[in-house]
């Protein structure tokens, strides 16, 4: 809008788009996926981890992963639930099927479990199949190793 | 004069913030490259198949018999001659072993109140030494 013979007068409005927002609109962002991101993990149990100090990782997908927790006195637990010894195998068959024999076991088990239990749970492994296991460790510290 | 000619100052009397967005980012990025997630650690090790066990010859069995106490009875082959052994030793003595005998197994023995940790202390020594064939086995009576 022009004036006659005047000056023009500038708007008040600036002429930049206004960025002083944009940290807390990814600041939400990033908040928002934080809260909302889900890992698909169960729990983990309570045991003491025997330590190891060849542990490597462990090559193999996540999903490909079945967890098998087995406490100081023999309770075992696999997603969550709590099975018998003699259902393992019942229970882990169908799962290495579906994931068309890619399936590894990590047994996690607590440093102090009576080796029996251990050898139960590779027993009904090895009736269902599945051959490829991992004994899950923590990783030994060289200084431990030394000293022992 | 001076006073008067006194120019406003060009510079904004607000701090910038449009580089806010651009730092928030950058943290973002690094934390996402920086972050690795805890993956599993462990002893890997192939089961035998269902009816896949072979009759191997006494002279290339190493037989490792781990004891509740955690002393670990070495044993070769036809033998039986019995020494004791510390989990830690076993380490060199695989080495040594394997090298007169390429051949050799490791038969790993674990009484049934033994604890998992000795178990897994026998097969990490082996492990270290890189043995490759290893059986598992709970000692029967």
């Amino acid at each position: 809008m022009a004036k006659k013979g005047g000056f023009e007068k500038r708007s008040k409005a600036s002429e930049e788009i206004p960025s002083s927002s944009l940290a807390d609109i990814a600041f939400l962002l990033l908040i928002f996926f934080m809260v909302s991101t889900v890992f698909p993990s169960d729990r983990e149990r309570p045991i003491n981890w025997p330590e190891a100090g060849a542990a490597q990782k462990t090559d193999e997908k996540k999903k490909n992963i079945l967890n098998v927790w087995i406490q100081k006195d023999g309770n075992l637990y696999i997603n969550d639930q709590q099975y018998q010894m003699d259902e393992v195998s019942q229970v882990v068959a169908p799962l290495y099927a579906q994931s068309e024999r890619a399936l590894v076991i990590s047994i996690r088990g607590d440093r102090d479990t009576p080796y029996h239990y251990m050898d139960a749970l590779q027993k009904e492994l090895v009736a269902a199949g599945v051959v490829r296991v991992v004994f899950a460790t923590k990783l030994e510290q060289r200084m431990q190793r030394e000293r022992r | 004069m001076a006073v008067l000619n006194k120019k406003k100052s060009r510079v904004s009397d607000e701090i910038p913030t449009s580089s806010m967005a651009d730092i928030a980012f950058l943290l973002l990025i690094f934390f996402l490259v920086t972050t690795v997630f805890p993956k599993d650690k462990g002893l890997s090790l192939v089961l035998p198949e269902p009816g896949e066990e072979q009759a191997i010859s006494q002279k290339n069995i190493l037989h490792l018999i781990i004891q509740p106490n955690g002393v670990v009875d070495v044993k070769r082959g036809e033998s039986q001659q019995i020494q004791h052994m510390r989990p830690a030793e076993i380490e060199g003595l695989w080495r040594q072993e394997v090298a007169s005998n390429p051949n050799l197994i490791a038969a790993v023995k674990t009484h049934p109140d033994a604890p998992y940790r000795m178990m897994v202390e026998v097969l990490d020594a082996l492990k270290l030494a890189n043995a490759e064939r290893i059986s598992l086995q709970i000692l029967e009576n």
